[in-house]
């Protein structure tokens, strides 16, 4: 079998097109976190923007309905992204000065679907933290949805699955 | 449960001397090992333990894996409605008999060499008993499980104790009680867990988390960032109604008060400036109807956090919670936070109690977080042994002995009373009590 045989591809280049920007995208929030770049961060997010990590109910059973069950972080629209930027920038909050330093390792970005003009894509992240207290590593899951705004792709949602039970210590936005 | 031996004697940890005005407590009951030992013996393995919750056991068969110290155990529904805790222990080889932290089984069969129990605790089946244990009748019931000696729910919130020589849990939650009743009688329909939960690790003493949930002099430092926060969003987004965040305490300057409540326990309150914002509040006129006005004012318009000794506090404010406490170590403490709720209230308090529980208690939340960081420090200073002692002497000279007029519009009998949930009188209680337990009888 060729191994370049293009009859068989089932990726457009279309298709290539959008796995870039989707990847270029969620590449660039993990970089702005790291390096601590607010508004670039803030500038992704779409202003009905639903940033939201729920909470396992169970080892295997996650909760997914925010209205009756608790979740990790539920912030609904960009608002509520900007208070905690308000709270980091403040340096009054006692877990956020000094800030931990993270680097977020994201990979397996792929594009899962497409409906209404809204893209589904889906990355995992490993997010390495140290500050004062100490270093950890957390294992994510994110789900994006993502839509076309003036001509730029901005995050409609970005749901995190903390695959770990327990965090070590305070953790905020920039951790997961 | 087989005699409690304490060879050190601990006393003089606490330097109690209030007539003098000095109470202080000396910083390595945070960080010496020994220490930490002996309190999982005397405290965690000597009396009652918050467990669970019953709305998390609901059905016969229901069970709730959790510990007593380091004692896994599980607690389980039984057929009559009862309550009976297990060490959640093989009898054979003690692997864990629960799969899951929270389940329901009719019979716990071990996944180790398939040996079974019923929820009663009897063992049920011995894999190849006859060829083991051979063709006489053979006394099955010596691998019955290990049965924590007391088990007892007050008004839901169910608690086990190693110990068998125990007071009853309504005596010995003393003062304690009458703030539990506060919490639950102001739902018609009871509490009850919402699903879901979160767990985190301090870098710190157990009993400074303890100290913490029940510390009103840090709110206005610690947590002025967070009514800043909702200061500004507020004014940003023009919120109104319960979207909108009680902070009127946070800043100080409302009364206030703190409670020693016997037994270890304590409890701080501040007044609400805006009880209309709180889920609770609509409830109002069913709470008119059926409670005297000081019980209502109470239920209404301050808000409450109460600490049972030795390990959950209950937090009763803009949004409710149970945060159950674990000793890992002496440097490093696991928490789970609950979110507690009125059984059948509506959607939009429903969501407005979620909501406000995720902006202010979690560990990525932006209070609880700020919390964690500064009772970590704590825990690094508490080192220095050149700076020895903790001071809980504020508030000594203004302190009331037995109850305030509060406390009796409330219907609870604390052990001293206090004028602001600045000071710190409460800790008294705890320090006294965990003396008592810590000293060679």
């Amino acid at each position: 079998m060729a191994r370049f045989d293009v009859g068989e591809m089932k990726t457009s280049s279309k298709d290539i097109d959008m796995l870039v920007e989707v990847s270029d995208l969620i590449n660039r929030e993990s970089k702005y976190l790291d390096q601590r770049r607010w508004d670039d961060w803030l500038d992704l997010y779409s202003d009905d923007a639903v940033f939201w990590a729920p909470s396992w109910s169970a080892e295997d059973t996650l909760l997914e309905d925010p209205k009756t069950s608790l979740n990790l972080v539920f912030l609904e629209g960009r608002g509520r992204l900007e208070d905690r930027v308000f709270r980091i920038e403040t340096e009054d909050s006692y877990a956020s000065m000094p800030l931990d330093r993270t680097v977020h390792v994201v990979g397996n970005i792929t594009v899962d679907g497409r409906n209404n003009g809204s893209i589904h894509a889906s990355a995992n992240a490993i997010v390495h933290s140290y500050g004062r207290h100490g270093a950890q590593t957390t294992g994510n899951l994110y789900e994006y949805i993502l839509s076309e705004l003036e001509g730029h792709l901005k995050i409609k949602q970005k749901k995190i699955i903390l695959i770990d039970d327990a965090v070590a210590g305070p953790i905020d936005i920039y951790h997961f | 449960m087989d005699g409690i031996r304490l060879e050190k004697d601990f006393t003089a940890l606490v330097d109690d001397r209030v007539a003098d005005g000095v109470f202080r407590v000396d910083r390595s009951v945070y960080t010496d090992p020994e220490v930490f030992d002996a309190e999982m013996v005397q405290i965690f393995e000597g009396g009652w333990i918050y467990l669970c919750h019953e709305s998390q056991i609901p059905d016969e068969g229901s069970y709730y894996a959790t510990d007593i110290g380091f004692t896994p155990v599980v607690v389980i529904r039984q057929k009559d409605g009862g309550l009976k805790t297990f060490i959640n222990a093989c009898s054979h080889r003690a692997a864990i008999l629960t799969p899951r932290k929270q389940g329901k089984a009719r019979v716990l069969t071990c996944r180790f060499h398939g040996w079974a129990y019923s929820c009663e605790g009897r063992c049920v089946r011995i894999k190849q008993e006859k060829e083991g244990f051979g063709e006489e009748e053979f006394d099955r019931s010596f691998y019955d499980l290990k049965v924590v000696p007391r088990t007892e729910s007050y008004r839901g919130f169910v608690f086990g104790s190693l110990e068998e020589n125990v007071p009853p849990l309504r005596a010995a939650l003393a003062g304690a009680a009458g703030w539990i009743d506060l919490m639950v009688e102001q739902s018609p329909d009871g509490l009850e867990v919402v699903p879901g939960s979160s767990t985190y690790t301090i870098h710190g003493n157990w009993k400074m988390q303890i100290e913490n949930s029940v510390d009103g002099h840090h709110v206005s430092t610690v947590h002025r960032v967070f009514a800043n926060t909702m200061r500004n969003r507020e004014e940003r987004d023009g919120l109104t109604g319960m979207a909108r965040t009680e902070g009127g305490r946070i800043t100080g300057k409302v009364p206030s008060g703190a409670y020693d409540l016997g037994n270890g326990h304590m409890s701080i309150w501040a007044q609400h400036t805006t009880p209309e914002r709180r889920p609770v509040y609509k409830k109002k006129d069913w709470l008119e109807a059926n409670f005297s006005s000081g019980k209502v004012d109470w239920i209404l318009n301050r808000g409450r956090n109460l600490a049972v000794f030795p390990n959950v506090a209950l937090m009763d404010n803009p949004s409710t919670q149970i945060r159950r406490v674990r000793p890992i170590s002496p440097d490093r403490t696991e928490v789970t936070v609950y979110c507690i709720a009125h059984v059948g209230e509506d959607d939009e308090a429903r969501a407005a109690r979620l909501r406000k529980f995720e902006d202010f208690y979690l560990t990525a939340g932006m209070a609880t977080s700020d919390d964690m960081a500064a009772l970590e420090d704590t825990y690094l200073g508490s080192h220095a042994r050149a700076a020895r002692w903790n001071d809980f002497n504020r508030g000594l000279h203004s302190m009331i002995e037995g109850a305030d007029e509060l406390a009796k519009l409330g219907g609870f009998e604390p052990v001293t009373s206090s004028e602001s949930w600045e000071n710190e009188t409460l800790y008294l209680g705890f320090y006294r009590h965990w003396r008592d337990l810590m000293s060679v009888k």
